[in-house]
């Protein structure tokens, strides 16, 4: 057998860099193992698993009993950017696993992460009031931010909103690419706005739609067979036919034409 | 990494249990793989890397804080490392388990990088390297590991071995002298299973 010499010369010469050729990566869950074998309480650090979700690559770090926090691949350049943010944010380790907290595959797979314990003591309190409302806004819908702020009870000064998006630990399980401004143009603060289409895509959230509704001045969307108004990617504002649309720019114009607001998606009633 | 090392030994100082997670992430792989090039096989470096560690806590409880803080976490694992394969070495001459090595299994262990389109091309030169590694004799294997795979200065180097650093320059040098002979020379190594 001869050696093939493409690219690596005669092994004369590059012994000393085909050396550094084999330094290798552990097992995933290497680490863990010898935190076990050593016998470190489970409460002293947090285990990270890597999800596939629609928008790519999800890394979760979660204590034994709760998410402590979340980022897209897109966002950090290499696991280990992962971990020091990580600590970081929470003062805690986080180790690779490869086994992921129980019910935590499924939250991602299914979109449905409202009732997945996720553990926001690492942002303030008003902060994290913002970040449970966000957390209310079902897959593939959007709201503005003064819905935030009214779901949150945070008052109207417009940063905090915001802030504590960007203070956001978990993105994608705590939602916040469902959050916009008030003329419909996403939020996107504490990831490149890249992540953001992507994860808003995988929900197919249709931005195309949404941004011809505004330009024609749509904020909300009224049925005329049930006169009522609802947020244009409102799960009742979609089943509406095309003929009993109605757009209304505000809610006092709904309001004043008889309609009322819908229920589920709450809009803001001025 | 000098920021890195130091808030590692910070934190070993100020809470033994929460500094020694980080000391893990840091430093396990660099361990496992000193361990895997000296032992040539995965799972002995698997097991060899987990009483490093193990001796490492209890030795860390008996540290003062201040000692932790003036720790040099690499090389003294790395110093860990090279005492615990020795013994392994040694009382394994005393207990032969099994004389074939495991290099067999390591080659398909899924956990290797790089991947298989990668390796195909290099794969034979990997193998001769591996094997040649493990003809050296022990100090110049470890001195040329901890210089060329983990990447160690040559103060620490001669910190591991407990040598002069000028000793260490020489068992690189002449450890690379001798796989360099072996690459030369050598046909591809006879790498028959065993059984």
């Amino acid at each position: 057998m001869t050696t093939n010499d493409e690219g690596a010369a005669s092994p004369q010469q590059d012994v000393e860099s085909a050396l550094a050729a084999l330094t290798t990566s552990a097992p995933v869950d290497y680490g863990l193992r010898v935190l076990r074998h050593v016998g470190i309480s489970v409460e002293r650090y947090d285990r990270y698993v890597r999800l596939e979700t629609g928008a790519g690559g999800l890394y979760v770090a979660c204590s034994p009993h709760a998410v402590t926090g979340a980022m897209m691949e897109t966002m950090v350049v290499s696991t280990d950017m992962f971990e020091e943010i990580h600590w970081s944010r929470t003062r805690r380790t986080a180790i690779r696993s490869d086994t992921a907290l129980p019910g935590l595959r499924p939250a991602v797979r299914t979109g449905r992460t409202k009732s997945l314990p996720v553990d926001l003591s690492s942002v303030d309190e008003e902060h994290r009031a913002v970040l449970e409302a966000v957390r209310t806004v079902p897959r593939g819908q959007l709201r503005p931010i003064s819905w935030v702020a009214r779901e949150a009870g945070v008052g109207h000064e417009p940063g905090i909103v915001t802030r504590a998006l960007a203070a956001n630990p978990a993105t994608l399980l705590v939602p916040c690419h469902r959050i916009t401004a008030e003329h419909g143009s996403p939020c996107d603060v504490s990831y490149p706005s890249g992540t953001g289409r992507a994860l808003r895509a995988a929900e197919h959230i249709d931005m195309e739609r949404l941004a011809g509704l505004s330009r024609e001045g749509a904020v909300f969307l009224g049925s005329r067979t049930t006169r009522i108004y609802c947020h244009p990617t409102c799960a009742h504002a979609r089943r509406i036919t095309l003929r009993h649309q109605q757009p209304f720019s505000d809610a006092s114009a709904a309001r004043r034409a008889g309609y009322r607001a819908c229920r589920s998606c709450r809009p803001l009633a001025v | 990494m000098d920021d890195m090392a130091e808030q590692v030994t910070a934190r070993l100082a100020a809470d033994l249990d929460d500094g020694f997670t980080e000391l893990v992430r840091v430093h396990a792989t660099a361990v496992r793989a000193f361990l895997l090039r000296v032992t040539g096989s995965a799972t002995e470096a698997d097991d060899l890397g987990q009483d490093t560690f193990l001796r490492a806590y209890t030795a860390l409880q008996g540290y003062s804080p201040q000692r932790r803080r003036e720790l040099r976490p690499r090389a003294w694992l790395m110093t860990i490392a090279a005492n615990v394969w020795r013994n392994h070495v040694r009382s394994s001459v005393r207990r032969p388990v099994s004389a074939a090595p495991v290099e067999e299994v390591c080659q398909v262990w899924p956990d290797q990088r790089p991947g298989p389109d990668e390796r195909a091309g290099t794969a034979l030169d990997r193998n001769r390297l591996v094997s040649a590694l493990a003809e050296l004799p022990e100090n110049p294997r470890v001195a040329v590991v901890l210089r060329h795979i983990v990447g160690l200065n040559y103060q620490e180097i001669a910190e591991v071995q407990g040598c002069p650093v000028g000793t260490v320059k020489a068992q690189v040098s002449r450890g690379v002298g001798s796989l360099r002979q072996l690459m030369a020379t050598e046909d591809p190594p006879p790498r028959e299973v065993s059984k």
